[in-house]
């Protein structure tokens, strides 16, 4: 294809080619200080495509695919290719994974212990992460966390932050211009900005950690913390996880694993700063 | 399912099951159909007693479970067992014999 | 051209030898692209590849090993669901292939379980589908009556709880085709295998493949369905394929389709202008897994719909298509 990158995030490596220079550019600049990689055998290849020849150059719409792909994917606004290249690699990660447990989950490491956060898009659980991720822990991941099959770690994923709508003002106060992404206004998912993780999350990002508590955050109510029964955390989390019944019995053995290991609570929360501070007295108490 | 025919016999699927106890819901993984399945009682001890291999008839069964547990009325319990093991039956997890 | 370098992966896995990075991605970009990932993965099983390869070919195994799984536990589902009917499970396809632990099957992408049964039976077979928790998956009343009317299979039904497809079929070819396949002689001369699951005899999955892939489809997915033809021409005694394309109308495909086989897969073989017109199609991907030559890939789709419909019903299809928002293509 006319423009391309090989880029690697955690254990795995992508090679996106796009018909349009602006996302190749785009990634460039946000990757910038990730592994360089440049002649590299990638885990898997992602194509930004013209839906149709026309609409490379009449109102571009991309059309995103790859070795995993499906086929009713929406088309997306060239104006949001930068969004279409993240959704490009998490749809490979999504359907093709298999080398670990896939939670669709964000996770923040102390000391060699994990934190492990999962929900619905919209429970804040990225947010939550991102600015753990500024406040003295490292960030493992906003949207994955890959549960090692042997040893039970939790191994970063940490790709760009996507933040949506209120939490991007948040963010970029707390971070500044330079670690942001262009404002992708209007995406389905409404507005979203991506945020270049810290410096550490990126050097550490073949580093994991032993998960030692899991949170079922959800943003926008009052402060509330409740015990979350095996039964319903096994559930959730095979609901989470795209790859659980793809990898079959070893993905059985490390799901109950994890879920007889590690202790859990769900978590409401009126605020970013209130969460911060409920899951600092839950870490203090319990992990 | 009703209307069961009550000399039907089962035996458990060759394909192994493992298990784990969570709280007091019990999970099998099937290796046959890859499928994971929460059960609770008294589904875990059918299985379990199932494990020999004997294509077994509900009263069969009844008579093992009694063995271990008070059955109440014997009638209504071998219905409910004759249910569970259809129920079974749907998921692959026992044939019919 | 990736295409053509698969195809020379599979033909002879010591050629991936003096691959570099490039030439490796654009090899698994293809392999992804034509369904072959798992084939490719069996073929260089003993071959020395990079540690990034080899991990990516461990993965496709692992695939390929459950979807055989769950492919032979649905097939074991269908045996279940029509115990004491008089019907014989016959698998069609990638789940016959794994059930009998052929060549074609070896990390092959297996989908739906393809079943063949007498038409005479195919109600029966439907209302003890849907006792067993089959559902219909396309609830939309024209593409129901299309299929009934024109097609060689019940419209696709769904497991309700496993989410998985069963075709049913009564015959190898769509109605409106103009070859007419024997399904009765397909029936009578199936093969047991194991668990009450019966195959197509070895000329007949031949024939099923060469039709499928040359009478039927627009061509897509060529590659893997030349890969079975080419794996199932092992098997046959060359005699009685003859014989037996000849009997189900088939023989020019067959013969197409061992040539294509021979040419691609084999040891070359005379190709006709025809065969390189197909062969041309087959080998348009490119080292980012895209199709490309769209002029013929459009035109493959148009010769696809004349040699099932007759003209008149292809412009009736179309024009219900169209209405409701689909384009070919």
């Amino acid at each position: 294809m006319k423009h391309s990158l090989i880029l690697r995030i955690g254990p795995a490596t992508f090679r996106i080619g796009s018909a349009w220079r602006g996302p190749i550019d785009q990634l460039a600049r946000l990757y910038a200080r990730y592994p360089a990689v440049t002649d590299e055998i990638a885990d898997f290849t992602v194509r930004l495509q013209p839906t149709s020849p026309v609409r490379r150059w009449i109102r571009p719409s991309i059309f995103i695919t790859g070795d995993h792909g499906l086929a009713d994917a929406a088309p997306m606004s060239l104006s949001h290719g930068l969004l279409a290249a993240e959704m490009g690699m998490n749809l490979q990660m999504a359907l093709g994974w298999r080398r670990h447990l896939l939670l669709h989950a964000s996770s923040v490491e102390k000391d060699g212990r994990a934190l492990v956060m999962t929900g619905e898009s919209g429970s804040g659980k990225s947010t939550l992460a991102a600015l753990l991720g500024e406040r003295g822990w490292r960030l493992m991941g906003d949207e994955f966390a890959l549960l090692d099959l042997d040893t039970g770690a939790i191994l970063p994923f940490p790709r760009l932050v996507s933040l949506k709508n209120r939490a991007i003002d948040v963010m970029a106060g707390e971070v500044g211009e330079g670690r942001m992404g262009p404002l992708l206004a209007a995406t389905a998912k409404g507005d979203i900005r991506h945020m270049v993780p810290r410096a550490d999350a990126v050097a550490r990002m073949d580093e994991g950690a032993v998960p030692r508590l899991l949170l079922f955050p959800r943003f926008g109510h009052d402060a509330d913390e409740r015990p979350v029964g095996s039964a319903e955390i096994f559930m959730r989390l095979t609901q989470a996880s795209t790859n659980y019944v793809a990898l079959g019995q070893p993905g059985f053995a490390a799901l109950t694993r994890f879920v007889g290991n590690v202790p859990a609570r769900a978590i409401d929360f009126p605020s970013g700063e209130a969460a911060v501070a409920m899951v600092e007295r839950l870490w203090e108490q319990m992990a | 399912m009703t209307g069961v025919d009550g000399n039907r016999r089962y035996c458990r699927d060759g394909g192994a099951v493992t298990s784990r106890l969570l709280d007091d819901i019990v999970l099998l993984y099937h290796y046959r159909s890859g499928q994971t399945h929460m059960v609770i009682s008294p589904v875990p001890e059918i299985l379990d007693r199932m494990a020999d291999g004997v294509a077994v008839t509900a009263q069969d069964m009844q008579g093992r479970l009694a063995l271990d547990f008070d059955m109440g009325q014997e009638l209504d319990a071998v219905a409910e067992i004759a249910a569970h093991l259809e129920a079974l039956v749907d998921l692959g997890l026992v044939r019919a014999a | 051209m990736s295409a053509a370098r698969l195809v020379q992966a599979l033909r002879d896995p010591a050629a991936v030898r003096g691959l570099d990075a490039k030439g490796w991605n654009g090899l698994i970009a293809a392999a992804h692209a034509e369904r072959l990932i798992g084939t490719l993965a069996f073929r260089l099983e003993d071959i020395a590849v990079p540690d990034a390869v080899r991990a990516i070919l461990a993965d496709a195994r692992l695939d390929a090993a459950r979807e055989a799984h769950q492919a032979l536990w649905e097939a074991d589902r269908a045996v279940v669901a029509l115990d004491g009917l008089g019907v014989h499970v016959l698998l069609l396809k990638g789940t016959a292939y794994a059930a009998a632990g052929l060549k074609a099957g070896e990390g092959r992408f297996i989908g739906d379980l393809d079943i063949l049964v007498p038409r005479d039976m195919i109600d029966a077979v439907e209302d003890r589908l849907i006792a067993a928790g089959w559902e219909w998956a396309k609830p939309d009343p024209y593409d129901d009556a299309y299929y009934r009317q024109w097609m060689h299979e019940l419209p696709p039904l769904i497991h309700g709880t496993r989410d998985r497809m069963i075709d049913v079929h009564h015959t190898i070819l769509p109605l409106t085709a103009r070859p007419k396949p024997d399904a009765a002689a397909l029936i009578a001369d199936a093969v047991p295998i194991a668990d009450g699951l019966y195959i197509l005899s070895a000329e007949d999955r031949v024939c099923h493949a060469a039709a499928h892939m040359l009478a039927d489809g627009d061509v897509q997915g060529g590659l893997r369905n030349l890969w079975d033809i080419y794996c199932l021409l092992e098997d046959t005694d060359p005699v009685a394929l003859e014989a037996r394309a000849a009997r189900h109308g088939l023989i020019p495909h067959v013969r197409q389709a061992k040539r294509l086989a021979a040419a691609l897969y084999g040891t070359s073989a005379g190709l006709t202008t025809w065969d390189r017109l197909v062969r041309a199609r087959l080998l348009a991907r490119d080292g980012w897994g895209r199709e490309t030559r769209k002029l013929l890939v459009f035109g493959f789709f148009v010769r696809s719909h004349w040699l099932r419909m007759p003209p008149l019903m292809l412009a009736r299809h179309l024009w219900t298509k169209w209405r409701k928002g689909h384009r070919p293509q």
